[in-house]
């Protein structure tokens, strides 16, 4: 992408989070075996995987949903452990789901407030205050770019980059530290997705928040990120920084170097 | 009628009227209030005595419906439906008649007994909410429960209402019961709590949660939103609107009755939900549409046989509305979608 150019560069950036032999197990099956991870402040991680890799299970960790069997979780250099998503919302961690977690009955400006109503006592009664939340929720919109028509549009009537564009509005509101995006482009068009990409370049340009991509597909987000981690049956088995390494190159190795293993897995998932 | 019906609005109006309309449409209660003000003109000028002298009725019947339709409202919002709700309101005016008979005054056994409706509701939410028993089930279970209960302790013989409930509720005394300015009274009770509901509904935490449940409770527990908690106080409230539905009605006849809480009773109530507005699949509803639905179905079954129907024809019309609420329901939906 051509605004590359103005991202300032990562210099001894601090660590924010790392991950240490996570492993987490459903029953017999295990999903993750010792998956290692580092994040620095301010930096882009796209962790890229066939289906069944872990990406999910992983990041329902580091977003409180469940906690890892063995393995340890450093954030800022100390370790760490999230008993639920409320925790790690307090921690600074937001996630932006696959599913999107909007309503489609309540409207942008109720959707964007969600979980966390601003509260007006009228006449001692807590009442969410409506004006506050559409007040802000426009200068949120603004902040990321995004126009719309009205915040007391139905989430049910937008197309889905809008959709998309919100639940990232929504998640940089609380000026997360780590903002984490499960597959945001998957269930985008080109011209769709290509917005979603300029809104992380946006986000990844203050380097004030360091982001995880969960990808399927590299190539698309080869520009926007500063490391790509490549997940494979529950363990990060090439971990490259982009700089070094030119999409072509990374096709190559995985499908030479890395080739068998994900090769079978993707026969494995019937691809 | 002096005055012109809606309907005769010249069809040339103008764009802002217009625009005035679509915007109406996005109102969720609009089809129902115009049904509501259809049939009421359409059975003045059927039997001029209609709303003048059967009001008293009408808003009594519409009370009994509309207190158990705003708690059906608000949990089929969260997506769930309390089929033992008419039961709750044969049980509960027991708890106070017996809370009362060893002694308890009514200001001590009114809200004790609402605490058992309480219980109830909570067991039902439990249930349904823990041990992911379908709440169609777990509360056609309750409804069996309850009604066997209520008749074996009761020996299925009704009890007097005590005279100083009837004071309370409705501000008047026994000798005054189904008449005037008691009848009212549970209207206004009903007016009072659908209003307070809709303010809950629409601009209170818990409210919007309600919602959310409801529309997308994956996202909703993304969110943090307490999911389970969320439901199950929408069956603790529809059980607790179900037992003060009741103790207004023991008040307003005088006598607990053990076989008051029908189970057409529920069925009415939800029938109002839905025409009112409120859809089955969760996520959108309205409080005042339930009030209006339940005035709908009053009319229907009270206002039919004055104009010369059969007292039971009232279900054939009532039976259409269900179903053309739901149908409009889902057109209306695409149509706003479209309008965006």
């Amino acid at each position: 992408m051509s605004v590359d150019a103005d991202v300032p560069k990562l210099v001894d950036a601090p660590e924010l989070l790392r991950a240490e032999g996570v492993t987490k197990n459903y029953g017999p099956s295990i999903v993750l075996r010792g998956l290692d991870l580092r994040v620095a402040r301010g930096e882009v991680v796209a962790l890229v995987g066939d289906n069944g890799a872990g990406k999910s299970t992983f990041i329902k960790i580091l977003s409180g949903f469940h906690q890892p069997t063995a393995g340890t979780l450093y954030w800022e250099g100390r370790e760490f452990s999230l008993a639920s998503p409320t925790q790690a919302r307090a921690r600074g961690i937001e996630t932006v789901y696959q599913d999107l977690a909007l309503v489609n009955d309540l409207s942008v400006a109720q959707n964007m407030f969600l979980g966390r109503e601003p509260i007006k006592r009228v006449l001692g009664f807590p009442l969410t205050d409506a004006r506050a939340m559409r007040i802000k929720t426009r200068e949120f919109l603004d902040q990321v770019g995004i126009r719309l028509n009205s915040v007391d549009s139905l989430v049910r009537d937008l197309s889905g980059g809008q959709r998309q564009s919100i639940a990232v509005a929504r998640a940089m509101q609380s000026q997360p530290k780590l903002l984490i995006m499960d597959e945001p482009l998957a269930a985008l068009g080109v011209r769709e997705g290509a917005h979603v990409l300029k809104l992380v370049q946006e986000i990844r340009r203050r380097r004030d928040v360091s982001i995880i991509l969960i990808v399927h597909n590299y190539s698309q987000i080869f520009e926007v990120c500063d490391r790509i981690n490549f997940l494979f049956l529950g363990e990060i088995v090439l971990d490259v920084a982009t700089s070094e390494i030119t999409e072509e190159e990374l096709i190559r190795m995985v499908k030479s170097g890395l080739g068998a293993k994900p090769a079978a897995a993707s026969n494995a998932a019937g691809i | 009628m002096a005055a012109p019906a809606p309907a005769g609005q010249p069809p040339s109006a103008t764009r802002t009227m217009g625009d005035r309309l679509k915007a109406l449409i996005r109102y969720p209660e609009t089809g129902i209030t115009v049904v509501a003000i259809v049939i009421a003109i359409v059975f003045e000028l059927l039997n001029g005595a209609f709303l003048t002298s059967e009001v008293p009725v009408l808003l009594a019947s519409t009370a009994q419906y509309g207190l158990i339709a705003v708690g059906e409202a608000m949990l089929m919002i969260t997506g769930e439906i309390d089929l033992s709700a008419a039961k709750i309101y044969s049980t509960t005016p027991f708890f106070a008649f017996y809370l009362s008979a060893v002694g308890l005054p009514w200001p001590a056994a009114i809200p004790l007994a609402l605490v058992g409706a309480a219980a109830i509701g909570w067991l039902n939410g439990l249930i349904t909410v823990r041990l992911g028993v379908p709440s169609l089930i777990s509360t056609l279970g309750m409804l069996f429960l309850l009604n066997g209960a209520v008749l074996t302790v009761s020996h299925s013989q009704p009890a007097r209402t005590p005279e100083n409930f009837i004071n309370v509720f409705l501000g008047g005394d026994q000798q005054n019961a189904g008449t005037g300015i008691t009848q009212i009274a549970a209207f206004l009770w009903l007016v009072a709590i659908a209003l307070a509901f809709t303010v809950v509904l629409r601009r209170t935490r818990f409210g919007l949660h309600t919602i959310a449940v409801g529309s997308n409770l994956l996202a909703a527990r993304e969110l943090g939103i307490r999911t389970e908690r969320t439901k199950i106080l929408n069956f603790v409230i529809m059980a607790v609107l179900a037992g003060f539905a009741g103790i207004i009605e023991s008040c307003a006849s005088g006598s607990i009755d053990p076989s008051a809480g029908d189970n057409t009773l529920t069925l009415y109530a939800i029938a109002a939900a839905v025409i009112g507005g409120t859809s089955l699949f969760g996520g959108s509803g309205t409080v005042i549409g339930a009030l209006i639905g339940s005035f709908v179905v009053a009319s229907l079954n009270d206002g039919l046989p004055l104009v010369g129907a059969q007292a039971g024809f009232a279900d054939v019309p009532l039976g259409i509305a269900i179903v053309a609420a739901m149908i409009l329901n889902i057109k209306l939906t695409a149509l706003r979608a479209r309008q965006v």
